[in-house]
């Protein structure tokens, strides 16, 4: 996924049970960038169907 | 990773092409065409993260081709970078071919001087040069080939140019030529101190390690410490001495010495077609991050889309048809007679379709009022964020925050401070120092409204000629105030900030569309919940008489504030969940309940009013109890003191009367 804030490549990993900030009730759904520490909202799965996939040279 | 394996199997002794490159640059087209069909994809030793290894033959020799995860340059920070660094610093390539994207040059060219002076053997490939000279960019790639001292090729491998050219700098590679660049006198010193100290043998150039060690790299100390054994305690003297000496500004130089190399290398070798003028894009973003006229931008930015699209079009428009029509006029009347049909016990009665019913209030609240509020917040935070605004606006803010002891970074917690305060809290983990992260979190709390909060008082105050004006006014003179209080009270250095600003780009209307989409969802089923849950409370409180118990206990500052007495629920509510009470407040005001000035103190006292209880256990989990005791016991009276100052100066000023 790309952060909202610098527009980087980040891994969509949720961060560990010691680094969530704990406040959403059912569990975290928010990915920190690590270049810049923004919190992305991770997408549901019925929404990633809908995304297509992204060719690797930058082009949609 | 210096030391080459004992045993080479013949694959391992065979030459090899390592492709490495930011995300979406083009490495996996190369590395598809390069190596066909036939490839293995497996995990790092000891990660997770998967390399693809495959075969190549260029000129009859073959080749081993690896494909390294995405990287931003040499000093890593996710896992797959440090997979990729680990690569590169352990597999003796013949040529590490980097990939950047022809349109991002200047962004990219940092790391090809990283890659260059680690001493690997380099061969740049400026992709999608065709996007690039659509947009009229001219890249001089023969100019930049002689200033690099690498082989430079300029290729579009998604339209199969640049392979033939790839192919030759690969077959006739001579890692005898290599440029080096010189850094500023000082760096050079610091740099040129710890490279005579090293004396072991390294498979990477000695200048590489210094940087890399001075930036704290820990992979590189423990490195640095097998091969040097006795002498790394020097060497680690001798970096703890540096860092200590450039504490204030060590990467911020260090980056901006890359940037000053690149700045000369690109000078004469990329330029714009004769008769098309600079991008508008290029000239909105410079403007955007000008003091003169980003002000003006941010301005327009916030009217558009803080106060007419979200105030006036969600919490007025929106907010009117479902509570106003739709919940008022016939869902809730319908509910209130299927109750008295069905339900017979009072309590139940109450506890369903009551003042503080589950149906009448909760689910009113969260769906007629807050829904299109943080709705209609979403979409437009989505698109100013999809837009690439936000960097610039830390840029902007850089020197205004610098005043209060802070930095640009600090855009990013009080960016998504509007969101919610709670996980901003927990962002001001990123800030550098404690001193800014304290700054940070008393600005969070007292002056910074979550976005339910922000749209219910833009759509309040709106209908009240003048009162939004009081109530920014007020808001924004309380951050400045306590900003500047906070930083004289706790000195220090002056933070440095430094970013990568991306391309400022028209938001696209999936991006939005899904980054809405995916709030509003998470929002949604977070506060649902909540909000039954507080409508029992409330029912709970009524029928034991504890609510007001709890009323009539805070009468005094109600008194104070100049505020009817019911005001104090939303309070309560407030301190629950900030949206809670500012949808309780709508509810005042649309019953007639509040005359203009109490709505006016209302909406800044409830503004500046504590966190609500999430965002106080975050502030005791970030700063401890004893900081965020004195932070919330201060919030507390700061706010109710200047709603009862503003009360005082609004009715004998006469204004709003």
């Amino acid at each position: 996924m790309k952060c909202g804030m610098c527009h980087r490549e980040i891994p969509e990993r949720l961060p560990d049970a010691a680094s969530r900030c704990g406040s959403c009730p059912g569990g975290c759904r928010k990915v920190h960038c690590p270049y810049c520490g923004y919190a992305n909202p991770v997408m549901p799965k019925y929404l990633k169907k809908l995304v297509s996939k992204k060719s690797d040279d930058g082009r949609e | 990773m210096f030391q080459k394996p004992l045993k080479e199997s013949a694959e391992s002794r065979e030459p090899k092409i390592i492709l490495v490159g930011s995300p979406n640059v083009g490495k996996s087209v190369l590395f598809n065409a390069l190596t066909g069909a036939y490839t293995t994809v497996s995990n790092y030793p000891g990660t997770s993260v998967e390399v693809s290894r495959g075969h190549a033959t260029i000129n009859g020799c073959r080749y081993q081709v690896l494909d390294t995860p995405g990287m931003y340059s040499l000093m890593p920070i996710t896992e797959e970078e440090r997979v990729a660094r680990n690569m590169l610093f352990s597999e003796s390539a013949h040529v590490v071919v980097h990939i950047l994207d022809a349109r991002n040059i200047e962004r990219m060219l940092p790391m090809t001087i990283q890659l260059i002076e680690s001493g690997l053997p380099v061969v740049l490939a400026v992709n999608i040069m065709d996007e690039a000279e659509r947009v009229g960019m001219a890249i001089d790639i023969p100019l930049l080939q002689e200033k690099l001292g690498v082989p430079v090729i300029g290729a579009a491998f998604a339209r199969k140019r640049g392979f033939e050219e790839l192919y030759r700098a690969i077959d006739g590679f001579d890692p005898s030529v290599r440029a080096s660049f010189g850094y500023a006198p000082d760096l050079e010193r610091d740099i040129n101190l710890l490279t005579e100290q090293m004396q072991g043998e390294y498979l990477v150039d000695k200048r590489s390690l210094a940087l890399l060690l001075m930036q704290r790299d820990e992979d590189i100390h423990r490195q640095v410490m097998a091969v040097e054994g006795e002498r790394y305690a020097g060497i680690e003297k001798s970096v703890s001495a540096i860092v200590f000496d450039r504490r204030a500004d060590l990467h911020l130089r260090i980056s901006l010495e890359r940037k000053h190399v690149c700045r000369g290398l690109l000078d004469g070798v990329i330029s714009q077609h004769t008769g098309r003028r600079t991008p508008f894009a290029e000239k909105l973003s410079t403007l955007c991050m000008r003091p003169l006229t980003g002000l003006p931008i941010l301005l327009v930015a916030l009217y558009f889309g803080l106060y007419e699209f979200v105030g006036g079009f969600g919490a007025g428009t929106l907010v009117d048809f479902l509570e106003g029509t739709l919940f008022e006029e016939h869902l809730n009347p319908w509910a209130e007679s299927l109750g008295a049909d069905y339900l017979r016990w009072e309590w139940l009665r109450e506890l369903v379709v009551g003042e503080y019913g589950i149906f009448t209030l909760g689910i009113r609240y969260a769906v007629a009022i807050i829904l299109p509020i943080v709705g209609t917040f979403f979409i437009a935070f989505s698109i100013i964020e999809d837009t690439g605004y936000f960097p610039r606006l830390a840029l902007l803010v850089d020197r205004i925050f610098k005043w209060f002891g802070l930095s640009g970074r600090a855009v990013i917690p009080m960016v998504l401070g509007f969101g919610c305060d709670t996980m901003a809290t927990m962002v001001t983990r990123t800030l550098e120092s404690v001193r800014e992260r304290i700054i940070a979190t008393v600005l969070l709390a007292l002056a910074i409204p979550c976005s339910a909060q922000l749209g219910v008082i833009m759509a309040l105050l709106s209908e009240v000629p003048g009162a939004l004006v009081i109530w920014t006014a007020c808001i924004v003179m309380v951050f400045l105030l306590i900003g500047l209080l906070a930083s004289r009270l706790m000195p220090g250095e002056q933070p440095m900030f430094y970013m990568e600003i991306p391309p400022l780009r028209l938001p696209q209307f999936r991006n939005v569309l899904v980054k809405t989409l995916t709030r509003m969802h998470w929002y949604f089923l977070e506060i649902f919940p909540l909000f039954i849950i507080a409508s029992v409370l409330l029912w709970a409180g009524k029928i034991s008489g504890l609510m007001d118990g709890l009323i009539r206990l805070m009468e005094p500052v109600m008194i104070a504030l100049g505020l009817p007495l019911q005001t104090a629920a939303v309070f309560i509510l407030g301190f629950f969940r900030r949206d809670f009470g500012a949808a309780g407040l709508y509810d005042m005001q649309t019953s007639g309940m509040l005359t203009p000035v109490q709505l006016t103190v209302a909406a800044v006292t409830l503004t500046l009013f504590v966190p609500c209880v999430a965002q106080f256990l975050m502030m005791q989990k970030e700063r401890g109890w004893k900081v965020s005791l004195l932070i919330f016991l201060f919030v507390t009276g700061f706010a109710f003191a200047f709603g009862c100052l503003l009360n005082y100066v609004l009715l004998e000023a006469g204004v709003l009367a």
